[in-house]
């Protein structure tokens, strides 16, 4: 049973949510404002967090921020206005792994909240580790380092990062690291993976560029000379 | 900005009143001048040496002439015209033919202490002469050459004087109309801007002035700023309504998840439903995207787009969503450019025309593209029975649709206009024409680079 936590002030939502996620076989934990959801996101040990960006108290985005800074790699879908462009982009800056727009086709969340789930360390593909280019990676404890210094990865970054380095110094286009770390291909203009992996790099002790872009096709993994 | 009044002091009226009324001064009193300018005579000259000589032997002998009365020739043809005697009843005796007009200036002369000479009308006065106490003056007629060019040099005089008022005056009155003429000019300027949707009309120090010149700058700041107001409000009020319409939305595509029933939805009602919820959401996203781009809160982007890449792209995605379009979308043509521009408005723009195409007509779609110079030509172009002439422009209104009746079925009535004012976004725009093949084709038209 995957345990969820939903941070929502539209309570009539979190009901309906709180069934079709119990049908698919996932536990939903509703809170509805921002302060008591930062709480509940620090003491429990949830898989996923759905975060509504909307919210009283503190809003989505900084609730996101406290979380993050707490050193929480928990996987948070955010639920952002439709066209809200900056808040997506943000929320993606400040460690969201996925962003749904309001409103929803419920088939759709729950696809996106299983390809969130799906990589939870213990059902990894490849559980063999993984070294190139300073970086060391483990999936079984979901453990990385870079130049021996550990570094704390989201989920989503985590399997970027993974799936580079399984093809290393190879292209891996942009749809099949989407593929890989938010289980969809990505939709026209979608900048997300773009923002997961500017994060990976702000993370990096030293060498950024060791994650090569190669324009408007993909990202490669090269060794640092 | 306070509404303030014009005083009547510092109205415009008023000080129009005081230029007007200076102005019929200036123009009576020049007109008055100039009058006396052309009738005052030439000044007396010093006597000319050859009249002197002709007259100073006859007129020095007392004795000879003393009885020398006004009309009598002296010699030649001098005649006595004045004479001022120095005793006897009428002192003053001058010639009847000489008008009176002159009566001052032959008094002056009289009185002069040495002869002078001075031509009159058609005459030359010469003199005073003494004779025994007693002043005479005489006179000549004047020569011809001498009346020449004393007319001549008379209309000169009288010609410069009259271009120089002309000018002057012409002058003034182009300084006085600038003064009047230019603060309406600005006015018209900033009215224009303001009916194009300008806020902050440019108006520069107009809305200082004290008169009513100023007075109708200050409303018209007023005013440009209520209508940018109420205008915003308006399209606010849309795009609020919106957003407050997509929390229950949310709520009901959820709850229609929850009621679908158990066979995966053959039940009609149930299909409608959905079909009605989807389409409320498109027409909220569609109202959203359409006030974000009248009120440019969208960021543009501008990078390299390959239009013909977009344009591949746009019919594989259209296609993988729905096989059976992939017969009738073509992509014509190999020289797609380059734009330098914001590739999800340019998509947006194309997935809005091709839609458009598939829900209403039949037949095949053609994608092309025409480079003009710095611009070029998206063309859409279907093959149905195209638009009455007459309803092109109508296209582009929000919520308009084709004939319900024929496509109960069909869009929002909104992706023109979305498609319009994103054109619109890059400095484009978009325009539509009945082929002359047939079929409509639409035309976006962008330039290559948009700042």
């Amino acid at each position: 049973m995957s345990k969820i936590l939903l941070i929502d002030d539209d309570v009539e939502l979190a009901g309906m949510l709180k069934e079709i996620l119990t049908r698919e076989g996932m536990t939903l934990t509703a809170v509805e404002d921002g302060e008591a959801g930062l709480d509940e996101a620090l003491r429990g040990d949830y898989e996923l967090i759905l975060l509504d960006v909307m919210l009283p108290g503190i809003d989505g985005l900084q609730l996101l921020q406290r979380l993050r800074q707490q050193h929480r790699s928990t996987a948070v879908l955010m639920l952002t206005a439709r066209g809200d462009d900056e808040d997506r982009v943000t929320g993606l800056e400040l460690g969201a792994d996925d962003y749904l727009a309001k409103p929803f086709y419920p088939k759709e969340l729950v696809a996106r909240v299983k390809a969130l789930l799906r990589r939870s360390p213990n059902t990894s593909v490849t559980p063999e580790k993984l070294a190139y280019s300073g970086f060391d990676l483990d999936p079984t404890t979901a453990e990385v380092s870079c130049d021996q210094q550990s570094l704390i990865l989201t989920p989503t970054e985590f399997d970027i990062l993974r799936c580079l380095m399984q093809q290393p110094d190879q292209l891996v286009s942009k749809d099949q690291l989407s593929v890989a770390a938010l289980g969809r291909k990505l939709a026209p203009f979608d900048r997300s993976l773009d923002v997961h992996i500017s994060n990976i790099r702000k993370k990096l002790p030293s060498n950024p560029e060791r994650i090569q872009t190669v324009r408007g096709r993909g990202y490669r993994l090269v060794e640092m000379p | 900005m306070k509404l303030r009044r014009t005083r009547w002091y510092n109205s415009l009226s008023l000080r129009l009143l005081v230029l007007f009324w200076a102005l019929l001064l200036v123009t009576a009193s020049s007109g008055f001048l100039l009058a006396i300018w052309n009738t005052e005579q030439v000044r007396p000259q010093p006597l000319a040496a050859e009249i002197n000589q002709i007259l100073k032997p006859l007129l020095s002998d007392n004795s000879t002439f003393g009885s020398l009365q006004t009309g009598r020739l002296v010699t030649g043809d001098y005649r006595v015209v004045a004479k001022l005697a120095s005793r006897g009843k009428q002192r003053l005796n001058i010639a009847p033919d000489l008008s009176e007009r002159y009566t001052p200036l032959v008094l002056r002369m009289l009185d002069a202490n040495s002869p002078q000479q001075m031509p009159i009308s058609d005459r030359l006065l010469v003199g005073p002469y003494v004779l025994g106490g007693d002043r005479l003056l005489l006179a000549r007629p004047l020569r011809t050459e001498e009346l020449i060019d004393r007319r001549e040099a008379e209309s000169k005089q009288r010609e410069a004087r009259t271009t120089t008022l002309i000018i002057g005056s012409g002058f003034l009155a182009l300084l006085l109309g600038w003064w009047l003429i230019r603060p309406i000019k600005r006015l018209i300027r900033a009215t224009r801007e303001v009916a194009q949707g300008s806020a902050e009309p440019k108006l520069g120090r107009l809305p200082k002035r004290s008169d009513e010149v100023g007075e109708l700058a200050r409303a018209l700041v007023t005013t440009a700023v209520d209508l940018a107001t109420s205008r915003d409000a308006q399209r606010r009020l849309l795009s609020d309504v919106s957003h407050e319409l997509r929390s229950p939305l949310a709520r009901m595509q959820v709850a229609m998840d929850l009621l679908e029933p158990e066979d995966g939805g053959s039940n009609v009602h149930w299909q409608q439903l959905t079909r009605d919820v989807h389409r409320l959401g498109t027409i909220i996203d569609r109202i959203l995207s359409l006030s974000r781009l009248e009120n440019g809160l969208v960021n543009m982007q501008s990078e390299a787009v390959d239009s013909g890449e977009l344009v591949a792209k746009l019919i594989s995605d259209l296609c993988y969503a729905d096989p059976s379009c992939s017969d009738r979308l073509k992509q014509v043509g190999e020289q797609w450019p380059t734009l330098q521009s914001d590739p999800e408005l340019v998509r947006l723009i194309l997935e809005n025309l091709v839609r458009n195409a598939l829900h209403y007509t039949d037949g095949l779609i053609t994608l092309s593209c025409d480079i003009d110079g710095e611009r070029c030509q998206l063309l859409v172009r279907d093959r149905g029975p195209g638009v009455p002439d007459d309803k092109i422009e109508q296209l582009f209104e929000p919520f308009y649709r084709g004939d319900p009746a024929r496509h109960h079925q069909a869009g929002v009535g909104l992706g023109l206009a979305l498609s319009q004012r994103a054109a619109g976004v890059m400095k484009g725009s978009v325009s539509a024409r009945n082929h002359p093949q047939g079929g409509l084709e639409v035309i976006v038209d962008l330039p290559l680079k948009c700042a």
